[in-house]
């Protein structure tokens, strides 16, 4: 068993890089400014968004610097939006070749989630610039680097293994039901809602504040804020729970495109 | 070697049907509407073995069975009943250019294909020279694949599919791609792979080069197994059954 996975893994290590390289040769083919858009497009959606919400929710955030509380859920969440939707459609758009060529089916979601993955990291660039640049001593708003920023590639790499798992159970379902494509987009737009991006969970009432705070992505935003905003560490208890819902996740996906995935087959 | 052991491909010809929430819906009240189930047995109880190095003819009506068959092997489809069993690196040649992506240029379709079809980077990058010689495609290597013409995407897709030198080859009805030269060249590297030991399933609706390529063939008829054996014996049924 394991053995064969090592085995695939060494396989068709170079078809995912392929994969992944070509969605990115064809995202920035026609485009003038390329690969820049990767770094341009969210940090004016990210204006666009701190201009519009700044003003609305300055004042229940007395000390804490508003654009990078709103930059640091926003990388998150975007991630999780599009890499959901792109692995999402990652086994209909590829079943043309599905139906002709044994490749193993399980590399299509990832391979969309690495390549929304590259954006990712190159929209925390912004971020970073934002962090350094803004803020004002004064009034205690100026974040700092401190070491806990080595800690974030662990939260985001629980993050990952999360959207993925997510993206194994979509990709699976949209096979069957077409419907879920639509469906999805709804259920994201009211997740953006009631995931605390750009307000903070304490204007909720107090009942309702630990149903936001089980929702994963709240989790690994929350996590990263705390190393950003208050230069804290989160404890290890936290951290842990980072871990345990990303791997659950990814669990619970690769379980549920594993008993399917011999019958996508005859819904292609 | 293949050892097929009465393996049975079940379709249900009834789920590829309307599958919207309208027709569930109406489904639930109209009986009359309800799909009925049709099962469709595209292959039934097939058995045979191919030796290494035998060169497979599959002949048999459209519909028969015959590319069924070919993904039951590759692995692309999974027998509803009985087992198969494939020692040896297969190289499928199903259709040409599955793998192709039409923004992409001929020289990135090379890897992108080559991986598709499970080879690694460094082996791509010693035969690159070769398939592009093989394909004639020099000048166009930086050219889009969609501006190509069929017959250049054909040629492409063989030159990275032969590359290889696979113990199990299957091909299915390509070998008719390209102009005549390309054509010849084709059936040069066939025969040469045929020669070097390669087992090869073979598909084609002309019996000729199933006579000239193969020394056995497989007869199917609606997805069962009528005749299997010499190649000139299974031919010369088949055709009398046809032509009568």
């Amino acid at each position: 068993m394991l053995k064969s996975i090592y085995y695939n893994v060494k396989k068709y290590r170079f078809l995912l890089n392929q994969l992944v390289i070509r969605d990115f040769k064809i995202k920035y083919k026609r485009s003038v400014l390329g690969v820049l858009w990767s770094i341009l497009y969210p940090l004016l959606m990210m204006m666009v968004m701190a201009i519009v919400f700044s003003n609305m929710f300055k004042f229940s955030m007395e000390g804490v610097n508003y654009l990078v509380y709103l930059m640091s859920g926003l990388v998150i969440f975007n991630y999780f939006s599009e890499a959901t939707n792109s692995a999402m459609i990652s086994i209909l758009g590829n079943s043309s070749l599905i139906n002709k060529v044994y490749i193993p089916k399980y590399i299509f979601p990832i391979a969309k989630c690495l390549f929304v993955l590259i954006n990712f990291v190159l929209s925390l660039l912004p971020l970073f610039l934002i962090i350094l640049f803004s803020g004002n001593p004064a009034e205690g708003t100026k974040c700092t680097l401190n070491i806990y920023y080595l800690l974030l590639p662990f939260i985001y790499f629980c993050m990952f293994m999360f959207v993925v798992g997510v993206g194994y159970v979509l990709s699976t379902v949209a096979v069957f039901l077409r419907d879920m494509i639509y469906i999805w987009g709804i259920m994201i737009t009211i997740l953006s809602y009631f995931t605390p991006v750009f307000y903070s969970i304490s204007i909720m009432p107090e009942k309702l504040q630990i149903l936001f705070k089980l929702n994963p992505l709240y989790i690994y935003i929350n996590a990263t804020r705390e190393i950003f905003l208050f230069s804290n560490c989160p404890t290890p208890l936290y951290l842990l729970i980072c871990f345990l819902s990303g791997f659950g996740m990814l669990l619970i996906g690769l379980f549920v495109f594993k008993k399917k995935q011999n019958k996508f087959i005859y819904y292609l | 070697m293949i050892e097929i052991k009465n393996v049975g491909m079940k379709f249900n010809l009834g789920i590829e049907k309307d599958n919207s929430l309208k027709m569930m819906f109406i489904r639930l009240f109209d009986k009359k509407r309800r799909v009925k189930k049709s099962d469709f047995w595209a292959l039934k109880d097939i058995s045979f073995h191919v030796n290494p190095g035998d060169v497979v003819g599959l002949i048999g009506s459209n519909g028969a069975g015959k590319s069924t068959l070919l993904k039951v092997v590759s692995g692309v489809l999974k027998p509803t009943e009985g087992t198969v069993e494939v020692n040896g690196v297969i190289s499928p040649m199903i259709e040409l250019g599955a793998g192709f992506d039409a923004d992409l240029t001929a020289r990135e379709n090379i890897y992108l294909n080559g991986a598709i079809l499970g080879y690694s980077k460094s082996f791509l990058d010693s035969k690159f020279d070769e398939i592009v010689e093989f394909s004639e495609l020099k000048d166009f290597l930086d050219v889009p694949v969609k501006n190509f013409s069929s017959g250049m995407v054909a040629k492409l897709a063989f030159s990275i599919s032969t590359i290889v030198e696979p113990e199990i080859l299957i091909v299915d009805e390509i070998l008719s791609v390209g102009d005549i030269k390309f054509q010849e060249k084709s059936k040069n590297k066939m025969m040469s792979m045929i020669k070097g030991g390669t087992t090869v399933l073979y598909v084609s609706h002309s019996l000729d080069s199933i006579k000239e390529l193969c020394n056995k063939a497989i007869w199917l008829e609606n997805g069962k197994l009528v005749m299997a054996g010499d190649v000139d014996e299974v031919c010369n049924a088949y055709y009398n059954k046809i032509m009568k």
